[in-house]
């Protein structure tokens, strides 16, 4: 092998090297377990969380669980897992109800989860909006009778 | 017309089906007449795909409700404009626009190489290009019909979602797919090459307006895209690294990697494999991004939902790729080329790391996104990375490559001299540093913003430094003034400095992105009428409300007075929508933008007695990222403009 190819050799090594360091160290950091409400409150996994552990949980919001303060800026509502309607999780956000937040639908939220108030505090709350491109669940034929 | 838009999709696919069967016999058979027969047959393909957009467009125009993507995506009370673009509002029709703008595309390549006699590879070509027509047609025809009816007829439309009803979400997706098919045609070109063993750049040089246009168009419907979350969604950003956001942004750094390699062989005859490489990664990321926002396997603030064409995406892509490491390695030694790079400071080397750091990112951001599944698949359980690990990952990776965007254009070809190198370097160097020691008087500490500066600075600098020299030159030879000299220079060599324009571009999107993020200002707060909050210099005072109705919408308007230093220097309407037929209202976006910042503001609720909710941020610097955007779009055409004297 000639001698600059071969500086090039290493220094495309040394690059990838590094690439490789800095996405397991941004693994590392950043990710988080996602699981369902009825998975945080009763699988091993979701019991094994520390309390500042943060973690996403996904739900459907119960139904005349809302309780929105404009003035603070608070929202509580509880999420219930989508298969398992019986498990249900408080959750308190402090921010702007997003337009799209209503009864059913399915909140993603991001936080921490105190297992003895069985209280969700979350720093992120994504809402999928209901129509998403498609209107799937909502069949026309229904809809319009 | 619901008949004839079954018809003509139904034709369509027979054309596709049956050119493929004419150009596999002529080549089986050496049969030219064959293989012109096969070029009609796509045509007449095309012309198909044509009346059925019309139909599909005329059943929209109608208010056809008895069809059930119609009746999904439209009403009667939306305007006019609207019920045409809400053609690729959904899954289905989406479908029939890239069918269409495929079958167009190839329509036009046949149409460009018409004076030309076919050599070997274009058969080939046209197999590969019809063979993903009929992909996209098999689709519309058997699987997901946009001329579905509901077998009776509703007395109205459910109406276009509201964020959708908006310029930029209305342009955002068909160039965003302009960009994806168009990788299509260089990806034909580069299969074919590899069946004949046509080892040379002719592929290269004869799709490179379709690349760099294709690019061109994925990076406008990037930045659609990003414009529309800003202005529309009302959630203060550009970019989220959403699953769908990063879908487009994969095929878009692993383009701009191929766009910078194919001009080394181009000029060198190296680094033939790995183009053809890179071209097939483009060509399935593109498949692959239309595939994730269909499958639903991701969970995305904004995809289609689960749509049963997962699997057909999934089939297809494997297909493609198959073949084509198939292809590469039969004809792999006929690709190998004796040649190398012969210096690690030549203009090639900082190429191949642009390559390699462009594909770095690529693959965090692929391994980011589909984290979840792969995850789920290895552990069992989920583990999600969200905006911090796109944002710690990928930020360096940026800075790197816009460093190498800087030393770049430095560096000649083979072996730069270490004078040469000197000379070149030392005055974009010390006014990169000047910016930054300014930079850090103002009190921009933050180290990633600081470097993004500094670089940006350095990247500027060369380019100015590069086209100063050239104008001064041309000077003496020709003893123009320098604005004509400038001028000329710009277009008479437009390839190069189209490409030093969207660097240039580049470099003010960089010092908007590294502005607005690390210094971006966020408040939220509820106001009574007569009240004010403050964030920065700005003060805002809720003066007035109002409610009136317009088209389809009502609408509700808090009047903001907006202050600086005590004087009203602006107002803003910030607003709420109800549409009618949507359940939610929607949030408008208040923006006041200068070149120094935004101000932007959004109302997500209203109380008793009008008391309303603001969300306020500053944005500094923002508005260079369109500018920067709107450079590179520019410098882009600029470099494709083919010159007069055409080598016929």
């Amino acid at each position: 092998m000639k001698k600059s190819n071969k500086k090039v050799l290493i220094a495309v090594l040394v690059l990838l090297a590094s690439v490789g360091f800095l996405i397991y160290r941004g693994l590392a950091n950043t990710s988080v377990y996602y699981m369902t409400a009825g998975e945080l409150k009763t699988s091993t996994l979701g019991r094994q969380l520390g309390a500042d552990q943060t973690v996403r949980v996904g739900g459907l919001v119960v139904d005349g669980s809302i309780d929105y303060n404009q003035r603070d800026l608070s929202l509580r509502f509880s999420i219930k897992d989508e298969n398992n309607p019986q498990e249900v999780i408080d959750a308190l956000y402090n921010g702007a109800k997003p337009d799209a937040f209503e009864p059913e639908i399915e909140a993603l939220l991001e936080g921490t989860y105190d297992r003895d108030k069985n209280l969700f505090l979350a720093d992120t709350l994504l809402v999928k909006c209901p129509s998403k491109y498609e209107s799937e669940q909502e069949n026309p034929k229904e809809a319009r009778q | 017309m619901i008949t004839f838009g079954n018809f003509s999709q139904a034709a369509a696919l027979f054309f596709t089906l049956l050119s493929m069967g004419l150009l596999l016999c002529g080549l089986s058979r050496n049969n030219v007449r064959l293989v012109q027969a096969g070029k009609r047959a796509l045509i007449s393909a095309a012309i198909a795909t044509t009346l059925a957009s019309i139909a599909l467009a005329y059943l929209f125009l109608t208010d056809n409700f008895s069809v059930e993507y119609v009746a999904s995506y439209s009403d009667r009370a939306l305007p006019l404009f609207y019920k045409l673009t809400a053609f690729w509002a959904g899954q289905k029709g989406s479908l029939l626009f890239w069918a269409w703008v495929l079958s167009l595309f190839i329509a036009l390549v046949i149409f460009n190489n018409r004076r030309e006699a076919d050599d070997r590879n274009t058969p080939y070509v046209y197999l590969v290009l019809a063979g993903t027509l009929a992909f996209f047609l098999f689709l519309l025809c058997a699987v997901s019909s946009p001329f579905e009816t509901l077998g009776f007829l509703p007395r109205d439309g459910q109406g276009l979602n509201p964020m959708l009803q908006n310029p930029g979400m209305i342009f955002h997706p068909p160039t965003l797919f302009l960009g994806y098919i168009g990788f299509t045609i260089p990806f034909a070109y580069a299969i074919a090459a590899m069946i004949t063993g046509n080892t040379g750049a002719d592929w290269i040089r004869k799709t490179r307006a379709w690349n760099v246009l294709s690019w061109i168009f994925l990076s406008i419907g990037i930045i659609l895209g990003g414009q529309w979350a800003y202005v529309e969604l009302g959630w203060g950003g550009y970019w989220a690294w959403d699953p769908v956001e990063n879908a487009s942004f994969i095929p878009w750094l692993v383009s701009t990697a191929f766009i910078h390699t194919a001009i080394i062989q181009e000029r060198r005859g190296i680094m033939k494999v790995w183009n053809m490489v890179l071209i097939q990664l483009t060509f399935l990321l593109c498949i692959f991004g239309t595939y994730l926002v269909r499958s639903g396997i991701l969970q995305s603030v904004h995809d289609f939902g689960s749509t049963g064409l997962g699997g057909y995406f999934l089939v297809f892509m494997l297909v493609a790729m198959i073949g084509g490491i198939y292809l590469l390695a039969e004809s792999y030694s006929e690709f190998r080329t004796p040649g190398s790079i012969e210096s690690y400071l030549s203009r090639e080397s900082t190429f191949l790391f642009n390559n390699v750091v462009l594909l770095a990112l690529a693959f965090a951001t692929l391994l980011g996104t589909i984290f979840p599944i792969l995850s789920e698949i290895v552990t069992g359980n989920k583990i999600t990375v969200g905006q911090p690990f796109f944002n710690q990952v990928n930020t360096p990776l940026f800075l790197i490559l816009l460093l190498l965007t800087g030393i770049c254009p430095l560096i000649g070809w083979r072996k730069a001299s270490a004078t040469n190198l000197k000379r070149n370097f030392l005055g974009p160097a010390l006014t990169a540093l000047v910016c930054g020691f300014i930079m850090l008087a103002f009190g921009v500490t933050q180290p990633y913003a600081l470097l993004a500066f500094l670089l940006s600075a350095f990247v500027g600098a060369t380019i100015v430094q590069e086209y100063l020299t050239a104008i001064r030159s041309r000077k003496k030879l020709t003893g123009e003034s320098s604005a004509s000299a400038g001028l000329r220079l710009l277009w008479k060599m437009r390839r190069r400095y189209g490409g030093h324009i969207v660097h240039f571009g580049l470099a003010m999107m960089v010092i908007g992105i590294a502005a607005s993020s690390a210094y971006k200002l966020e408040k939220q707060g509820t106001l009574r009428q007569g009240e004010s909050m403050s964030i920065g210099d700005f003060e805002l005072k809720y003066e007035s409300f109002r409610q009136y109705e317009k088209f389809n919408r009502t609408i509700y308007a808090a009047t903001l007075g907006v202050f600086r230093d005590g004087n009203r220097i602006d107002e803003l309407d910030a607003e709420r929508r109800y549409y009618i037929n949507a359940k939610q209202p929607t949030t408008e976006v208040a923006i006041r933008s200068t070149l120094a910042q935004d101000l932007y503001v959004t109302m997500p609720g209203i109380g008793q007695g009008n008391e309303i909710t603001l969300k306020v941020a500053v944005n500094p610097l923002l508005i260079w990222i369109w500018f920067g955007s709107f450079l590179m779009v520019i410098g882009g055409i600029l470099a494709i403009i083919p010159s007069r004297r055409k080598a016929s």
